[in-house]
């Protein structure tokens, strides 16, 4: 019982952490929670269904068709939203992308209806294997897993050993020196939106394929993955994995053994972490910008 | 002297046009030409399938309208979204008596929204008849204006809870109910049920509507050796229930609400999964060949093209016909107090839903609940005709 407790957890774990991912990637640069990245992710996930159940395409070219359209989702949002922000707090920034979050729903509901559509992939979760006695594992587990892992060698190459990425590190650090030292501040902020918009759309396919799609679907995954990158840390790529894990684990165990704890075992992570150790459990340092 | 007077004078005159324009003056709901009826439901959302009940009694609407109205009289519906939100519920609510005037509600889904504006309909004499969801806390005790046709889901649990055991042979029974007053009402009369057959669920687990991984819960159900499930959730929570059992291997037999009873929506969106689950009706099937489903498929065909004939569009018409029934027997001299007379004297009216009764003393129009099978495709299979629940507590009092 307690394997299949924490297979289980683990698997929506590191898929709250995926999504965690893209919600740290925009945060390490530009220090905006994007209250749309769920949303960008459920149109993605949208325009995935409409590729592969509308016009029938192969499921790899629908996936390659869908993270174009992500990436200059992304880079469209940051542009057309934030770019023009003259002088922006942060409050402000939190609101215009509050309100993308909402122009975003519309126009899924417009576009696709409010009904519940069916999503799927290749990794079928009723293709079952027995990994130790009484511990089954699923191929949508084991992809979830392969992507988290694929995806977490991969930032960490990208933030070390890329010019991009020490771009984009040095932009979160300071603007302004960055701006100084020849790097385009403007270019790094469209490549870390259009970025992380690609990654929450991965993410979501995969919890799409769980359940169902709708202009709302993502809401509540938000919520965890945000409530997973406030544990493990807003600026640690790792910490978030970690995070996510834990909560995954946490709010199954509260499932099966109190069930009616678990819908608020993440918010109490975020107020309990925030209180605690406002940086995260895995984040070096919380520095306050003044 | 005279100057302080015309001050206070002017104060008086300036308060009085403030508070006339700006308290409640509902309207009275119709006129010599048209009489408002309007329905709340969530349009967007999670729980968005069933806002098309809102919808349906639109067409019932043209479909009286096509026929000369009601002595004379238009119906005009009005729809509003809700978003399955309690708050929402009372903005619009509120909006539509208080700035459309509005003679009577229908449908209006969402048991918690319900409760939220059901007094308030009362305090300003505005009927509302078949609640799209049903719960004991509308009808008991009776309230003058609220009159419900749709069975409650204590009732449906009761019956459902029966089939498993009696006709399924099934004694191992698990519950998996939505943590609000749906889920809830559900779960009690599973309970009734399996007190009165000597039985104890082996699980009983709640579930918030907005959940996305119900892994634990499957894990508990699994281990708990329940062997039939009965469900009071959403469509996406079902879905995600199925999905998630698939995942471990568990097949026990799915029994749910008639919420969930929208077979060509429930097995498209789960990949097929449905077929083989079980649930309550309270209304014909709609690829029934009944002559009044018939007029009714086609009635949508020709006024609302673009929506689909299914169970939830079609119930809407079903919770308005006792209304359309009433208003025609009410008279030509409608008042709000002449169309609650004909309707508390509803006797044996039968649609295309149970039969209704209502009595001053008893708003609770039925008991009686249908029982379906999803069939290859979403089809309906009918598996068991109206069955009354002849625990119903409320019956006895």
């Amino acid at each position: 019982m307690f394997g299949q407790l924490i297979m289980e957890g683990l698997a929506i774990g590191i898929c709250y952490a995926l999504f965690g991912i893209a919600v740290v990637i925009i945060y390490k640069t530009s220090e905006v929670v994007n209250f749309a990245q769920g949303e960008m992710a459920m149109l993605s996930t949208f325009v995935a269904f409409q590729i592969l159940t509308i016009y029938q395409w192969p499921f790899w070219m629908a996936f390659i068709g869908t993270m174009i359209f992500a990436v200059l989702l992304g880079i469209f949002i940051e542009f057309a939203f934030l770019r023009p922000a003259k002088d922006p707090s942060l409050l402000g920034l939190i609101v215009i992308t509050l309100g993308a979050e909402m122009l975003l729903m519309g126009v899924a509901g417009w576009k696709w209806g409010a009904e519940q559509k069916e999503f799927s992939l290749p990794f079928s979760f009723s293709n079952t294997h027995e990994l130790f006695k009484g511990v089954i594992i699923n191929d949508w587990t084991i992809a979830v897993f392969i992507t988290a892992a694929f995806l977490m060698i991969f930032l960490f190459l990208f933030f070390r050993y890329t010019k991009l990425g020490v771009a984009m590190r040095a932009t979160q650090q300071n603007q302004h020196a960055a701006r100084i030292m020849g790097i385009r501040v403007e270019r790094v902020f469209s490549f870390a939106w259009g970025f992380s918009s690609m990654i929450g759309a991965i993410a979501a396919m995969f919890f799409a394929a769980r359940s169902t799609v709708d202009p709302a679907f993502m809401m509540e995954p938000f919520l965890r993955a945000f409530a997973a990158a406030v544990l493990g840390g807003l600026m640690s790529i790792p910490g978030v994995v970690i995070g996510g894990a834990i909560l995954g684990l946490l709010e199954n165990m509260f499932g099966y053994f109190w069930p009616e704890w678990k819908p608020i075992v993440a918010f109490l992570v975020i107020i309990v972490v925030l209180c605690i150790r406002p940086s995260g459990l895995f984040a070096k340092h919380y520095v306050k910008k003044v | 002297m005279k100057k302080q007077s015309l001050s206070v004078l002017s104060f008086i005159i300036a308060m009085s046009f403030f508070i006339l324009t700006t308290s409640v003056n509902a309207a009275p709901g119709f006129d010599d030409k048209e009489i408002r009826i309007a329905a709340w439901g969530p349009q967007t959302g999670p729980a968005a399938p069933w806002g098309s009940v809102a919808r349906g009694p639109a067409v019932l609407a043209s479909l009286i309208n096509e026929e000369g109205g009601i002595h004379g009289r238009k119906l005009k519906h009005f729809v509003r979204d809700d978003m399955y939100n309690p708050a929402q519920t009372k903005v619009v609510v509120k909006e539509l008596v208080e700035k459309q005037g509005i003679f009577a509600f229908v449908c209006g889904t969402g048991s918690a929204g319900g409760l939220a504006v059901k007094d308030y309909l009362a305090e300003n004499k505005v009927i509302w008849v078949g609640p799209a969801t049903s719960i004991k806390e509308y009808v008991f005790p009776v309230n003058p204006y609220l009159f419900s046709i749709y069975p409650l889901y204590e009732d449906e649990g009761s019956i459902l809870a029966k089939y498993a055991v009696e006709n399924l042979n099934i004694k191992e029974i698990g519950v998996i109910y939505q943590n609000d007053p749906y889920g809830k009402n559900g779960l009690d009369g599973v309970r009734q049920r399996l007190d009165k057959l000597g039985i104890k669920a082996v699980a009983e687990i709640p579930v918030e509507s907005t959940e996305k991984d119900l892994s634990s819960h499957i894990l508990k159900l699994k281990n708990s050796g329940a062997k039939a499930v009965l469900m009071w959730v959403n469509p996406t929570s079902g879905v995600i229930l199925l999905k998630t059992a698939a995942t471990i291997g568990y097949k026990p037999q799915w029994i749910a609400s008639n919420t969930l009873s929208d077979f060509a929506l429930m097995h498209k969106i789960s990949g097929g999964l449905w077929e083989g689950v079980i649930t309550g009706a309270f209304m014909l099937s709609p690829d029934s060949t009944d002559a009044r489903i018939v007029r009714y498929r086609n009635a949508i065909k020709k006024y609302a093209p673009e929506e689909r004939p299914g169970v939830f569009f079609m119930a809407g018409m079903m919770f308005t016909e006792p209304l359309i029934d009433a208003l025609k027997r009410a008279g030509k001299k409608l008042t709000t107090e002449a169309a609650l007379k004909a309707l508390n004297s509803t006797k044996n009216f039968q649609g295309i839903g149970p039969r209704v009764n209502w009595t001053a003393a008893q708003h609770q129009g039925t008991d009686s609940v249908q029982i379906w099978r999803c069939g290859p495709g979403g089809s309906t299979i009918l598996v068991q005709d109206w069955t009354v629940n002849e625990l119903a507590i409320w019956k006895k009092k």
